[in-house]
């Protein structure tokens, strides 16, 4: 454990977030509405720890990850029959393995470019794919889709969890997060993670050792995209539905907030943003029918005055006296 | 006596639109010897050194390495071959530790590089291999120091270390002596001495003085031209050369 | 397609492409002088379409209107400037997303506590109301041809003010090296001011003159912006001829698949962007 989240304000953060997140469903038990507010933040934190992964961790901007968060729930209807019930980890296979092929052409194309530029054509991209498919009849156009069957969740023929259960689908979300921080730490400390660090801080010295720097970036921007693809699903499985706004550019823009907010490349972190930020979303909104403005705000002032996040924030607080 | 040819340049050309930064340039570099390339500046050195690495592509011309013709694939492969390059300014990982740097410019030989489940930490060889650059180049005491805290002199050791931990045969060296103080430069000229008994070292430099003593064949060029190749003695008592270094009032021999 | 209509698709193609270059021009020399990514830029869009609504309400003029916009535009983009942009010039580019993510959420906000969420129409004014008429059978509007030398005009006024005067000598050294004008000792942050100024100014312009064309919406930003960083990404990063060619041809190729290709429509100009990105990953004219 030790070796594995290596700072202290990290090991603090998951001993503190996940119990409390196992818990926190026990106290809301009645309120079905509560427990899938809390299921809806934990996918999207899946979403932008992915995100920030790439960001943070590879240095490639991108507005165009919503993309790959829209196509996890549009494949999904796309290769699922509609009238049966099909099983769930197949296609979560299926769904990951077809966004990485996706993400593998479009990462072709969106790597021969970086900085600005790549900011500008994930961007493009990204819209592109959300005008076919809300222009799109087959598709439901604005509307989107509705999943008719959800998928049956047995393994070797046991049932782990209900679907139908807002209760047990929290769960498995909770695990699925949890899951990806130690899939996302295992890769920043592997071997390749070594390299694709040093390939975002200085890529010339780094092909001059020897290095593919563009293999490194396409293999990250693949992983990063398959998972942004597995929040989609879960988010399509959650509502039963799939529509563009999914993969609108507002999508990418407030997951790239919510991982700035927690303290960009920590991980962890994306967790810590995630729910701060749809907190802040909540009760803003509770307060006032513009809470957009109050958001604007919160994120100048946050660029201006909170540079490292909130992770970067407490690691200051809690590790600085050495 | 010779060592073999190692590196050969045939009618190496490099135009940037009208401009001929490297003009028919045919050289051979030699195993366990210093080749020293000097001229004034703008005189196509920097061009002919990142043609060698494969950072810049050739406009007309070959480079043989080993007898094969590679100047057609591209500069990672160059390193893969045993070509490392070391460059003018310093261009080392600044946030990690100097034994860190040396992994990551050697970890390529151990491989696992596209492995995402091994960890980093997992091989005693790589970080054998990366401790032994560093005693190489003297930086034995430094390993556990963040690179951007050693000194400048310390940090253009460090990036001869991380070309040497790439296991190269030829070492191409961009002013490896630029900016630093006398004792410094001392301490690299000591080094590359050293070296030059198992590697071919490219060399190209400002300070004429460890230039001379260093070089076993010198190379002069003006305007992306040759002048002249030869022995130190040879190329100092040149008319040529004398004529272009005066000629240009830039520097004198 | 007969020749009429293909005129009149031709015309609208321009026209529509012109009207890009307006806004792209700003956000595309933003970029070349100052290094900064704006994407609040399509906002400045909007606000010019809503506050030449406001104005004509207001006044009942519409050149009055357009002055008011405009000079309101400029002045908004000159505290923006000094207020938040200038300390992103030393930031990397994902501060400068982040920044100007957070300005269009109070622009958008701002526009829909000032004039709401309904869309909102500003009439033709009466003398440039009508149309000509280009066979015996097809008409074109007035105004629409007005917008369209209106915008070749401010284009012609850019391309003075770049290539023959003092600022524009400054504007064209900020693009190929930044650092060297701060060298040269000049006042680096009033050059910017303007810049920013200037190009906040042309995007809301083109917000005006387009506010009588279709309807005034919420969202009607982000949508060009959309647009623009295609142009400016098919023209090549800070570089204003390449923005009016790949306005142009964004606009006619647009305005074309619309008939032609009616099911790609939408999607044409981005494969238009990505082809040519595989040919050329710079942009046609990139420096």
């Amino acid at each position: 454990m030790t070796y594995f989240f290596g700072k202290k304000t990290e090991q603090l953060f998951i001993w503190l977030f996940f119990p409390l997140a196992l818990l926190l469903p026990l106290f809301l038990e009645q309120n079905e509405f509560y427990v899938n507010k809390l299921t809806s933040v934990v996918i999207f934190a899946i979403f932008v720890m992915s995100l920030d992964y790439l960001v943070g961790r590879c240095g490639m901007i991108t507005l165009g990850h919503s993309m790959f968060y829209g196509l996890g729930g549009y494949l999904f209807i796309l290769i699922a029959p509609e009238f049966e019930a099909v099983n769930f980890w197949v296609y979560t296979f299926y769904i990951c393995v077809l966004a990485a092929a996706i993400a593998l052409v479009v990462g072709v194309i969106v790597l021969r470019t970086s900085g600005v530029y790549m900011i500008m054509i994930t961007l493009a991209i990204a819209q592109m794919c959300f005008y076919f498919f809300s222009d799109s009849v087959e598709f439901g156009g604005n509307d989107g889709l509705f999943i008719l069957m959800k998928p049956d969740t047995s393994l070797f023929g046991l049932a782990f969890f209900n679907l139908d259960d807002p209760l047990h689908f929290y769960y498995f979300c909770l695990l699925s997060l949890f899951n990806c921080l130690v899939f996302w730490k295992l890769v920043t400390g592997s071997r390749f993670g070594r390299i694709m660090e040093a390939v975002k801080d200085n890529p010339q010295r780094t092909t001059a050792l020897g290095y593919n720097v563009f293999l490194f970036r396409l293999l990250s921007y693949v992983m990063a995209s398959a998972l942004a693809a597995y929040a989609g699903y879960l988010f399509a499985l959650q509502y039963g539905f799939v529509n563009p706004s999914m993969m609108s550019w507002q999508t990418s823009g407030s997951a790239l907030v919510m991982s700035i907010l927690g303290g960009m490349g920590s991980l962890y972190g994306a967790i810590l943003g995630t729910v701060v930020y749809e907190g802040l979303h909540y009760s803003l909104e509770h307060l006032t029918e513009h809470w957009l403005l109050l958001m604007g705000c919160l994120i100048i002032a946050m660029v201006m005055l909170f540079k490292a996040g909130i992770a970067g924030f407490l690691e200051n607080l809690l590790e600085r006296r050495k | 006596m010779t060592h073999a040819t190692v590196l050969q340049t045939e009618g190496l050309c490099k135009y940037w639109g009208g401009v001929k930064a490297l003009d028919n340039m045919s050289l051979s570099f030699h195993d366990k010897s210093v080749h020293g390339i000097v001229g004034p500046n703008g005189a196509g050195k920097s061009t002919l050194l990142n043609l060698l690495c494969g950072s810049y592509k050739p406009t007309a011309g070959r480079i043989l390495h080993q007898g094969e013709a590679i100047e057609d694939i591209r500069a990672y492969q160059f390193v893969r071959r045993g070509i490392g390059r070391g460059f003018q300014k310093t261009n080392i990982y600044p946030q990690v530790t100097c034994l860190e740097n040396c992994c990551i410019a050697a970890q390529r030989r151990v491989g696992g590089s596209f492995n995402i489940l091994l960890s980093k930490n997992s091989s005693a060889l790589l970080k054998e291999m990366a401790e032994q650059a560093l005693q190489q180049v003297g930086l034995g005491s430094r390993r556990d120091t963040i690179a951007s805290q050693i000194s400048y002199g310390e940090q253009r050791q460090l990036e001869i270390a991380m070309v040497l931990a790439t296991a190269p045969s030829v070492l191409l060296l961009d002013e490896p002596m630029a900016g630093m103080g006398h004792e410094e430069s001392r301490l690299i000229i000591e080094l590359l001495k050293k070296l030059k008994q198992d590697y071919c070292i490219v060399l190209v430099e400002h300070d004429m003085d460890a230039v001379f003593e260093l070089s076993d064949q010198l190379t002069v060029m003006v305007n992306g031209q040759h002048l002249v190749t030869g022995c130190v003695d040879e190329v100092r008592n040149n008319s040529k050369v004398k004529e272009a270094y005066l000629g240009q009032g830039d520097e004198v021999i | 397609m007969d020749f009429a209509i293909f005129l009149v698709q031709l015309l609208n193609g321009l026209q529509y492409g012109l009207l890009l270059f307006l806004i792209a021009s700003g956000l595309t020399l933003v970029f070349g002088v100052m290094g900064i990514l704006n994407l609040a830029h399509g906002s400045m869009y909007m606000i010019g379409a809503y506050l030449m609504w406001y104005f004509v309400q207001l006044t009942d003029s519409f050149v009055l209107a357009a002055l008011l916009s405009a000079v309101i535009a400029l002045l908004l983009g000159v505290v923006i400037e000094k207020t938040l942009i200038n300390r992103l010039y030393r930031r990397n580019h994902l501060d400068q997303v982040l920044l100007t993510i957070g300005m269009i959420f109070v622009f958008n906000a701002m526009q829909s506590l000032l004039w709401g969420d309904d869309p909102l129409g500003v009439a033709v004014p009466g003398w440039l109301s009508g149309s000509i008429s280009l066979t015996e059978l097809v008409e074109y509007p007035v105004y629409r041809i007005f917008v369209a030398l209106l915008c070749l005009l401010l284009a012609a006024g850019l391309y003075l003010v770049i290539n023959r005067t003092r600022l524009g000598m400054l504007v064209r050294a900020g693009e190929s090296n930044r650092e060297m004008v701060e060298c040269l000792g000049i006042d680096i942050n009033r050059l910017y001011t303007i810049v920013f100024g200037a190009g906040v100014m042309l995007a809301a312009l083109a917000g005006v003159v387009s506010a009588p064309m279709a309807s005034i919406v919420p969202g009607m930003g982000e949508h060009v912006l959309i647009s623009c960083f295609v142009v400016v990404v098919i023209g090549g990063m800070g570089s204003i001829k390449g923005a009016f060619v790949a306005a142009l041809m964004v606009g006619i190729v647009d305005t074309f698949a619309a008939v032609l290709l009616p099911q790609l429509s939408s999607m044409i100009v981005y494969i238009l962007m990505a082809v040519i990105l595989i040919i050329k990953p710079q942009g046609l004219f990139s420096s």
